[in-house]
C-alpha cells in the first residue's frame, strides 16, 4: 500500500498550522466578498449608504446565522427525506443489491490478495452510488421547488434563508447516511461470506519429510486441499507442533484430533485476511554506501520512484526512526513488519532470498555503530515479520536491554541492511512499521464508510450551494465537475503546475490532433505560441480550481481497509476537520446565494 | 385543411418507415436452425458473414453472461473502455499492485474476450515480466502458471484461435525450461496437482505437456483455422524439437538408460514425421501460380531421382556434357579461365568475382546437353528427362534451403547419436561424477570424469561432426570445466595430452580464441 507520509501526521501537528491557514483564507475571502459587495452597493446607492446596506447585510446574516432553530431545520429536513424518499431513492439501493449479486462473476478468490478485491469492490461500488445520488438529490432538489413553487410554501412560514440551507444539507445527509449504514451492514455480510472458507486436510495428504528415518517419528508435510484456487503447505512435527504456511494473506489455526490410534486433522476458519492492523510509523531516512547521509537511495532503474533502494554488502541503509516508543507499549520487545523489495544484480542463489539485518541505534549516540539484532531472508510483495527481543545479545557477547540501552526519550533507530554484496534493498517510509497490535476489523470497516461519508458531505454542501442560484440541470453539471475536479485534484495541480508531459490542455489538444508524442519539442511557429499562451491562462484557472476544490480522493480510506490497515484517529479527526472547513464555508456562501434571491428575503 | 396535412404526412412516414424496414430485414434477420424435419434460414446477410467468418459469439466460443453484461453497460464504449482499463492495468503494473493488476486484466477480458492479442499480450505479461519481479522462485513459478491459465480462459472464449494453443505450448515448455530457474520450476511443474490435475506422473514434464499443446495447434490448423505471424515451417517443428528437449532434459536430471533411449528414439520418430509434412513454400509454381509444397525429409529422395535421370541423359551421348563444358571454358576470357584455375584460397577479390561469373558460365544445363544430342529422335525424350531432372534439383534445392533454418539434418543426426548405448553411458558417467563432485568425493568425481570423456572420445571418433558441435557438447563442455576444478582441487595438472583436446579446441574457436596447446587456459565462465 502506498502511504503519503504527509498524510502520517499526529491531529495536533497537523491542527495549528492547518487552522491558522484556513482562518486566513475564510478572513481574506471574507473581506473580499465584503469589499466587492460594497463596491457593488456603492455603484447604486453611493459610498456611505453603501457602508450601511453592508452592515446591514451582516447584521442580519449573524441574525440567521445564530438564530437558527434545531425543530424548524429538523422540519426542513424531514422536507428533504420526505422528498427523497419520493424521488425512489430506494432504486439506488436496489441498484447496490443487483451489483452484489452479480459480483461473484467480476471478483476471483483466485487472486494474490482476494481481500483487497472483495473491499475495493464494496468501498467503490457503495461510493460510487451514494455520491450519485447526493449528487442528483442536492442539486435537483431547490430548483424543482422552486420551479414547482412548492418553495412559497415554505417561505411563507417563518424559517430563515440558512435553516432552509441547512435543513437540506441535514436532511440529504440522514438519507444518504441511512443508506449508507444499511449498504455498509450488507457489504460486510458480503465480504465476510465471500472470503470465508477452510480446507480439508486427511492423514493420507501429510508425507514424511526427505531424510526421515524409516520406523521413526517423523516431521511430516502435505498440502490441503483446493479451496479458492488455493491449497496452505502443512508442517506436523512429531511432538505435535503444526505450521499452516500463509497463501492469500491469510492462514488456518489447525487441530490434531485422535481417536485411539486413528489420527485426523481438522483446520479451522482463515484468519488474517480481514485485519486492521495498527502500526507505528517512523521518520525514513538514507545512509550511502559509506555511510553517509543521503537524501535518498539508489534508483535501480524503476519507472516508478516511490521505493528508493540500499546497496548489500556496504555501509548503505534505510534508517527509520520512531518516536513515543515506551515498554508499556511494546514490554515484548519491538514487532517489526516489512514490505520491502529486492533488486538482484545478479542470480545468486536462487533457492534462497536475499540475506538482510536489522540493527537498533540509540538516536542520541549518533557515534555509537548500529548493533545488529536480526539476520533474515527476504520476502517481497507479503508482510515479512521480524521481533527485536528486550533482551539480546550484542556481538561483543554482552546483554543488552532494548529500552535500557537504546530507546531515549521514546526515541529508537532501525537499520536496515542488505548484507549480500551487489544485491539490493528498496524501502519507502511507510514499508517498515512496529505492529503495535490488531483494531476491530469491523470498526475499521465503518471507518472506511465514514470515509464516503465526508465524500457524501462534500457533494451535498456543493450540490446545494449551485442549486441556490442555478438552475437544476446546471446546478447538477456543476455538481458534477466540482466532484471531476476533486477527483482529478491532483491532475490539475500537475497540469497546471507543468509536472506533466505534453504540456497543458491546448498543447495536448495540438498533440493529439497531429499525433505527436509527448516529449518532443513543439515546432515553433504562430500556432505553438497561441497554444502556449491560452495554456498559462487555462494553467492558473486549473490551478485556481485544484486550490479550491477538496481533493476527494484523499477522502477515501477504501486503501487503508482493503490493505489491512487501521484508520488511525489521527487520520479521521485531519479529514473530518478538513470536511467541514469546507463544508462550512460553502454553507455560508449556499447561504447568502439563496438570501440574495427574492425568495429567500 | 391543416389536419389533412397532418394526416397525409403521417402516412408518408410510415411508408418510409415501412420502406426502410426492408433493407433491414434483408440485413439483418436471424438465422434459424432446422427443428423437426422443417429446414432452417440462413438469416440476413449479416447473420450469413456471421456464419461464414466464424464471428457468432457460439461459434467464437463461450458465452459469458459477465462478459455480455459488461459490453453492454459500457454502451458502445468498449474501445474507451478497454483504453482506460489498459491504462490501468499498465499503472498498477508500473507501481507493482500485483492484486488489482489482475483483477484489471479480468476486467479487460471481459471487455474484450475476442481480441486475441488481450489474451496473448498479457498472458505473455504475466508469464514473463511479472512473474521476474518476485525475489522468490515459488512465487515466480505461481505466476508463470498464472500467465498460461489466462491463455486457457483465453481458449474457452476463442475458440479458432490456434494462436492461443500455440502460446500455451511455447509458454509451458520454454518459459518453465529455459528459465534461469529452469531445475526448480521443472520440478514444481511436476508436483503441480492443481494444474495438472489427473495427468499421470509420467507425463509430467514440461516439455511433454508443451509437445501435446503444439500437437493440438497443429491439428486446429489442419482443420482449418488459421494462426496468424506463424510460418508452418518452423511451426510445425515446435512439437518434435520438445520431444528432443525432454530427452536432453531427461538426461541433465540425471535419467539415462531405457528411459533416455526411447526417449531419443522417439524424438527421431517425430522428427522424421515432421519430415513427411507438407510444408508450402515462398516459391511458386511456374505454371500453377500455386506455392510449392515441399516435404524436408525428401531432399535425398529427390537427389537420388535427379541423379538417375541425368545419368539417363548422359548415356545417350556419353562424354557430350564434358565436351560442351570444354566448349563453355573454351570460350571464357583469359583471366576468367586463370582465376577458376586458382586455387580459391589463394583467389584475390577480383578472381573471386571472376571466378564466381566463370563458374555460372560453363554450367552446363541438362536441357542443354538434351538440345545438343546428336540422335535427333531421342531429342524429345531427353528433354523431358532434362526437365524432370531440373524439377527435382529445384525441389531438392528448395528442401536444402528450409533445412538449413530449422537444423532438420543436425536435429535428425543428433537423435540417432543419442540412443547410442556408448553415449548413453558416457553422459550416465559423467552424471556421476557431476554428483560426487557436488557430495565433495572428489577422487570417485575424477574417476567418473575421466571415465566418461573415454566414452566420449569414442562417439566422437564415429561421428567427428560433434567436435565443434557446441549445442551437443555443451554439457561436456562444462564437465570438463569441472573436471579442471577437480584436479586443482587435488592439486594436479591437467593431462598434457588432454583425450578431448580438440572438444576444448572447437570451444575456445567459437569464443573467438586461439587454441591453447595447454587445457588449464580452458575459459571458465566462473573464474
Amino acid at each position: 500500500m502506498v502511504i503519503d507520509p504527509k498524510d502520517v501526521v499526529p491531529f495536533l501537528t497537523w491542527l495549528l498550522p492547518a487552522l491558522g491557514s484556513w482562518l486566513l483564507v475564510v478572513m481574506g475571502v471574507c473581506v473580499v466578498v465584503t469589499a466587492f459587495g460594497w463596491l457593488v452597493a456603492a455603484m447604486r446607492h453611493g459610498p456611505i449608504r453603501a457602508f450601511s446596506i453592508t452592515s446591514h447585510v451582516f447584521r442580519n446574516a449573524w441574525g440567521d446565522l445564530v438564530r437558527m432553530s434545531p425543530q424548524r431545520i429538523w422540519a426542513l429536513a424531514r422536507l428533504a427525506i420526505h422528498e427523497s424518499i419520493r424521488r425512489r431513492v430506494v432504486v439506488v439501493f436496489g441498484v447496490f443489491i443487483v451489483v452484489l449479486l452479480f459480483a461473484g462473476w467480476f471478483l476471483d478468490p483466485g487472486s494474490v490478495d482476494p481481500a483487497r478485491l472483495y473491499l475495493d469492490f464494496v468501498l467503490t461500488a457503495t461510493s460510487y452510488l451514494v455520491l450519485l445520488l447526493a449528487l442528483f438529490l442536492s442539486s435537483l432538489s431547490l430548483p424543482t421547488d422552486l420551479k414547482n413553487r412548492t418553495m412559497y410554501t415554505v417561505v411563507t412560514k417563518p424559517v430563515r434563508a440558512s435553516e432552509i440551507v441547512l435543513g437540506r444539507i441535514v436532511g440529504f445527509m440522514a438519507v444518504g447516511t441511512m443508506l449508507l449504514v444499511v449498504m455498509g451492514a450488507i457489504s460486510y455480510v458480503f465480504v465476510e461470506r465471500g472470503l470465508a472458507h477452510t480446507h480439508q486436510l486427511s492423514a493420507d495428504d501429510l508425507q514424511p519429510v526427505e531424510g526421515s528415518t524409516p520406523g521413526q517419528p517423523a516431521t511430516l508435510q502435505g498440502k490441503t486441499s483446493l479451496v479458492h484456487q488455493h491449497r496452505h503447505k502443512v508442517i506436523v512435527t512429531p511432538s505435535g507442533q503444526t505450521s499452516v504456511e500463509t497463501e492469500q494473506g491469510h492462514i488456518h489455526a489447525l487441530t490434531i484430533l485422535k481417536d485411539g490410534d486413528k489420527v485426523s486433522y481438522k483446520l479451522g476458519p482463515a484468519e488474517g485476511m480481514l485485519v486492521a492492523r495498527v502500526p507505528v510509523y517512523g521518520k525514513l531516512t538514507f545512509r550511502d554506501r559509506k555511510g553517509q547521509l543521503a537524501a535518498k537511495g539508489v534508483n535501480v532503474g524503476d519507472e516508478w520512484t516511490y521505493r528508493s533502494f540500499i546497496e548489500g554488502g556496504t555501509l548503505a541503509a534505510c534508517v527509520w526512526t520512531f518516536e513515543g516508543i515506551t515498554p508499556k507499549q511494546f514490554p515484548n520487545g519491538l514487532p517489526v513488519e516489512m514490505n520491502i523489495e529486492v533488486f538482484r544484480t545478479y542470480k545468486g542463489e536462487i533457492t534462497k532470498g536475499v540475506p538482510g539485518s536489522l540493527s537498533v541505534r540509540n538516536p542520541s549516540k549518533p557515534d555509537n555503530k548500529p548493533v545488529e539484532v536480526r539476520i533474515f531472508e527476504s520476502k517481497e510483495f507479503v508482510p515479512n515479520s521480524q521481533h527485536i527481543p528486550t533482551q539480546f545479545q550484542m556481538p561483543n557477547g554482552k546483554r543488552a536491554d532494548l529500552f535500557r540501552d537504546f530507546v531515549d526519550n521514546g526515541r529508537i533507530e532501525l537499520w536496515l541492511q542488505c548484507v549480500a554484496p551487489q544485491q539490493y534493498f528498496g524501502a519507502a517510509q511507510a514499508d517498515l512499521y512496529l505492529r503495535a497490535q490488531n483494531a476491530s476489523f469491523a470498526w475499521n470497516f465503518a471507518k472506511g464508510y465514514f470515509g464516503i461519508w465526508l465524500q457524501m458531505l462534500l457533494i451535498v454542501v456543493l450540490g446545494v450551494l449551485f442549486s441556490t442560484f442555478l438552475s437544476g440541470p446546471v446546478a447538477m453539471l456543476a455538481t458534477l465537475g466540482a466532484l471531476l475536479g476533486g477527483f482529478f485534484n491532483d491532475f490539475m495541480y500537475r497540469l497546471a503546475t507543468g509536472q506533466t508531459y505534453g504540456g497543458g490542455p491546448f498543447e495536448s489538444l495540438i498533440r493529439l490532433w497531429t499525433q505527436q508524442n509527448q516529449t518532443s519539442p513543439m515546432e515553433p511557429g504562430l500556432q505553438t505560441t497561441t497554444a502556449k499562451a491560452l495554456d498559462q491562462v487555462a494553467e492558473y484557472f486549473l490551478l485556481g480550481m485544484s486550490t479550491i476544490l477538496p481533493d476527494f480522493s484523499h477522502f477515501s480510506f477504501a486503501d487503508y481497509v482493503a490493505c489491512g490497515f487501521n484508520i488511525s484517529s489521527d487520520t479521521l479527526l485531519t479529514f473530518t476537520c478538513r470536511a467541514l472547513a469546507f463544508a462550512l464555508p460553502v454553507f455560508l456562501a449556499a447561504y447568502f446565494c439563496l438570501k440574495n434571491r427574492e425568495i429567500g428575503k | 385543411m391543416g389536419s389533412r396535412r397532418s394526416f397525409v404526412r403521417k402516412i408518408v412516414y410510415l411508408v418510409l418507415i415501412a420502406a426502410l424496414l426492408m433493407p433491414l430485414y434483408w440485413l439483418s434477420k436471424p438465422a434459424t436452425s432446422a427443428v423437426k424435419g422443417e429446414q432452417g434460414s440462413p438469416g440476413g446477410v449479416l447473420a450469413q458473414l456471421r456464419s461464414k467468418d466464424h464471428l457468432s459469439q457460439t461459434q467464437l466460443g463461450q458465452i459469458d453472461p459477465g462478459s455480455v453484461t459488461i459490453k453492454l453497460a459500457t454502451l458502445g464504449l468498449r474501445g474507451v473502455a478497454a483504453n482506460i482499463l489498459w491504462e490501468k492495468a499498465n499503472d498498477f503494473k508500473m507501481k507493482k499492485d500485483w492484486a488489482n493488476f489482475g483483477a484489471t486484466l479480468n476486467q479487460i477480458t471481459k471487455v474484450q474476450p475476442n481480441f486475441i492479442n488481450v489474451w496473448s499480450n498479457q498472458a505473455w505479461n504475466l508469464s514473463y515480466n511479472i512473474s521476474v519481479e518476485f525475489d522468490d522462485f515459488r512465487q515466480r513459478y505461481r505466476w508463470v502458471i498464472k500467465g498460461i491459465e489466462f491463455l486457457m480462459d483465453g481458449m474457452r472464449y476463442n475458440q479458432h484461435q490456434p494462436r492461443l494453443q500455440w502460446d500455451t505450448g511455447w509458454f509451458i515448455s520454454h518459459k518453465i525450461g529455459k528459465a534461469d530457474e529452469a531445475k526448480q520450476f521443472r520440478k514444481l511443474f511436476r508436483e503441480d496437482d492443481d494444474f495438472n490435475g489427473s495427468r499421470p506422473l509420467a507425463e509430467r514434464d514440461n516439455w511433454l505437456v508443451g509437445k501435446k499443446w503444439f500437437e493440438e495447434t497443429v491439428a486446429m490448423v489442419e482443420r482449418g483455422d488459421h494462426i496468424l505471424g506463424k510460418g508452418p515451417l518452423l511451426f510445425r517443428s515446435d512439437g518434435p524439437m520438445c520431444q528432443m528437449s525432454y530427452a536432453d532434459n531427461l538426461e541433465k536430471d540425471g535419467t539415462f538408460g531405457e528411459v533416455a533411449k526411447n526417449a531419443w528414439a522417439g524424438a527421431g520418430r517425430e522428427w522424421q514425421r515432421y519430415g513427411t509434412a507438407e510444408i508450402p513454400t515462398s516459391w511458386k509454381n511456374e505454371d500453377t501460380q500455386t506455392p510449392v509444397v515441399i516435404r524436408l525429409g525428401e531432399q535425398e529422395m529427390h537427389e537420388e531421382a535427379a541423379r538417375k535421370l541425368i545419368k539417363q541423359i548422359d548415356a545417350m551421348e556419353p562424354g557430350l556434357r564434358e565436351k560442351l563444358k570444354a566448349e563453355k571454358r573454351a570460350a571464357l576470357s583469359k583471366a576468367q579461365r586463370e582465376a577458376l584455375d586458382t586455387p580459391p584460397e589463394k583467389r584475390t577479390g577480383r578472381q573471386q568475382e571472376l571466378a564466381f561469373q566463370a563458374e555460372a558460365e560453363v554450367d552446363v544445363t541438362h536441357r542443354e546437353v538434351a538440345r545438343r544430342l546428336s540422335d535427333k529422335t531421342r531429342k524429345a525424350e531427353a528433354l523431358k528427362l532434362a526437365k524432370e531432372a531440373a524439377d527435382h534439383e529445384q525441389l531438392a534445392s528448395y528442401i536444402s534451403r528450409y533445412r538449413d533454418i530449422v537444423n532438420y539434418a543436425y536435429w535428425r543426426q543428433r537423435a540417432q547419436i543419442e540412443q547410442s548405448d556408448g553415449l548413453l553411458a558416457a553422459r550416465q558417467i559423467i552424471h556421476r561424477g557431476d554428483q560426487a563432485y557436488a557430495e565433495g568425493d572428489l577422487i570417485n568425481a575424477r574417476k567418473n570424469y575421466q571415465r566418461g570423456f573415454e566414452g566420449w572420445r569414442k562417439v566422437l571418433d564415429r561421428y567427428p561432426s560433434l567436435v565443434a558441435d557446441e549445442s551437443a557438447n555443451e554439457s561436456l563442455t562444462d564437465s570438463i570445466k569441472q573436471y579442471r576444478r577437480v584436479l586443482g582441487q587435488l592439486d594436479e595438472p591437467m593431462p598434457d595430452k588432454f583425450i578431448l583436446q580438440d572438444v576444448v579446441d572447437a570451444h575456445l574457436k567459437s569464443q573467438g580464441e586461439e587454441p591453447k596447446k595447454k587445457q588449464e587456459e580452458l575459459p571458465d565462465a566462473a573464474k
